[in-house]
């Protein structure tokens, strides 16, 4: 099923065009990557999404509505969640109150309380470190709580912008990890990624964002046998 | 002479305590804006007014005048923020600023308007009557002050619960800790500063109508008391509610000292001068955090 329909999607910065007409489907349950270089678009595509820039010219439809019609903070309760570049987590404030705030849309106790279970399961770091600032833990469990608060908010489909960015090996691996797990559980993903190794691994299908344009897509498999994936993005390791 | 220092300290508090409560309100905008709203001292003073109004024209008894000024000046408050700030909130810096220091005319001139340029007079609610038990060591305390003083500590009790202890107040200080990501929490970033302004207008207006209590009122009051309250602010550290209160208490109890032990001409001077000091100091004020530009 279609999810999530990019259609002809541009995006200006004043008189700067960051894509140019891009068409993205999301197909319910999978994980999409999105690959490309740094200012490719990538970021811009999912800030599209979230509503936080405004669009030039083309759809955005998710769940059959038009989601050009929606603010940020309504997108989330579209069942939208938006895990930003750099974690975005509230620093000052405890783990627990990171949490609190993402389940701002999740009216139900009963609801709440089934999204604290999942969380606290899925990463049993954070349920030891609930009553701790946000700010003082390490990067790999900052990257956490921001996976997690994004769980908080009762997502069906999560977009993810490089959560593998500033993480050490074995750290990237443990959060594709739980990616994967997070995927089998229902939620369709979206992602971002520069280390397109370890995003096409997990993925169903993937693209490539090249100046604002989508120049390749394709199933993860094909993608990774492309000579122009491996050249510009897979590197020496693949060949 | 110890007795005269309790006497004088009685004075600082109740001082204090209207210093806090509109310091209040500008260390919760600044924090969650990064603005200082200029027109806070007028919005202590239109609630002094409001509390007049109810308690003069309507005759109003005190316990049901001072929260309904409190509502109707949180009012007044969110519809400046609607009206004036809202569209400013992605422009410069200096263009709230300004617009803020227009605000604060408007009603400066509004008021006056209304209800002319003569100082008025709160009606006397509260018991006037001395404490006997302070009287007995030459200490003249009246029990409104007594009552007012615990009314504001009330007041700032009950907010630093909400802050502290509510979701709209961890919401609070979730945009003042990292603004742009409030949104996706599908929090409304909206709907958090109007009850930030309502909150900071009604601790205002209960300040302006316990100042009135004691003193009398003007259009004009806003200025002199705003300043203070804004130095207040600063001393203790912009953004921090403790700090607020911390800082009140403290330039209340500067001026206040300096009026009983060296000259009143001079209450000015040192609590600017005050400022200055501590600002060389401690340039974030006394419960300020460094401000970590980011990259």
């Amino acid at each position: 099923m279609n999810l999530l329909h990019l259609e002809q999607l541009s995006i200006a910065y004043g008189p700067i065009k960051a894509l140019h007409a891009i068409n993205l489907e999301v197909h319910e349950g999978e994980i999409i990557s999105l690959l490309g270089a740094n200012g490719a678009g990538k970021s811009t595509t999912l800030r599209a999404i979230s509503r936080l820039i405004p669009v030039l010219s083309g759809k955005i439809n998710y769940k059959g509505k038009n989601l050009l019609e929606y603010q940020p903070h309504t997108v989330v309760a579209q069942g939208i969640a938006h895990v930003p570049e750099g974690r975005g987590i509230f620093p000052g404030l405890t783990v627990l109150q990171n949490l609190q705030l993402a389940g701002w849309t999740v009216k139900h106790k009963k609801q709440l309380k089934l999204n604290y279970e999942s969380v606290f399961n899925l990463f049993p770091r954070l349920a030891e470190r609930i009553a701790q600032s946000a700010g003082t833990l390490s990067g790999g469990e900052q990257q956490m709580l921001a996976v997690a608060r994004a769980l908080m908010t009762n997502c069906r489909l999560m977009l993810l912008d490089e959560p593998s960015m500033g993480l050490s090996p074995l750290l990237v691996k443990e959060v594709f990890r739980v990616l994967r797990e997070i995927n089998k559980r229902g939620t369709t993903i979206l992602l971002v990624e520069q280390n397109a190794n370890m995003a096409l691994k997990i993925a169903h299908r993937g693209y490539v964002l090249e100046n604002g344009r989508i120049v390749l897509c394709g199933s993860a498999s094909e993608l990774m046998q492309d000579h122009r994936i491996i050249d510009a993005y897979l590197g020496a390791a693949k060949k | 002479m110890i007795y005269t220092i309790i006497q004088q300290m009685f004075n600082a508090i109740q001082l204090g305590a209207v210093y806090a409560l509109i310091a209040l309100g500008y260390t919760m905008v600044y924090g969650i804006l990064r603005m200082i709203n200029f027109a806070h001292g007028d919005i202590f003073m239109c609630g002094a007014f409001i509390g007049f109004l109810l308690a003069t024209k309507i005759g109003l008894p005190l316990w049901l005048m001072l929260p309904m000024a409190m509502c109707l000046t949180a009012l007044l408050g969110v519809i400046i923020e609607r009206i004036a700030y809202r569209r400013l909130r992605t422009a410069q810096k200096m263009s709230l600023v300004i617009t803020a220091l227009g605000v604060g005319i408007f009603l400066e001139n509004f008021v006056m308007l209304m209800v002319g340029p003569a100082t008025k007079q709160l009606p006397q609610q509260l018991p006037g009557s001395i404490v006997q038990w302070f009287f007995k060591y030459n200490i003249t305390v009246t029990w409104d002050r007594i009552w007012i003083i615990i009314i504001s500590l009330v007041l700032m009790a009950v907010l630093w619960l909400f802050v502290n202890r509510t979701l709209m107040g961890t919401a609070m200080r979730a945009v003042a800790d990292n603004k742009d990501i409030v949104p996706l929490m599908g929090i409304n970033i909206n709907q958090v500063i109007a009850v930030t302004f309502a909150v900071g207008s009604a601790l205002a207006a209960a300040g302006g109508i316990f100042y009135g209590q004691s003193y009398s009122i003007d259009p004009y009051m806003g200025i002199d008391l705003g300043w203070k309250a804004f130095i207040a602010a600063v001393i203790g550290g912009i953004g921090s509610i403790e700090g607020a209160v911390l800082g009140a208490f403290l330039l209340s109890g500067v001026e206040i000292f300096t009026v009983a032990y060296l000259s009143s001409n001079l209450k000015n001077g040192i609590s600017f001068g005050l400022l200055i000091i501590l600002l060389l100091i401690r340039p974030n004020g006394i419960m300020g955090k460094p401000i970590l530009k980011k990259v």
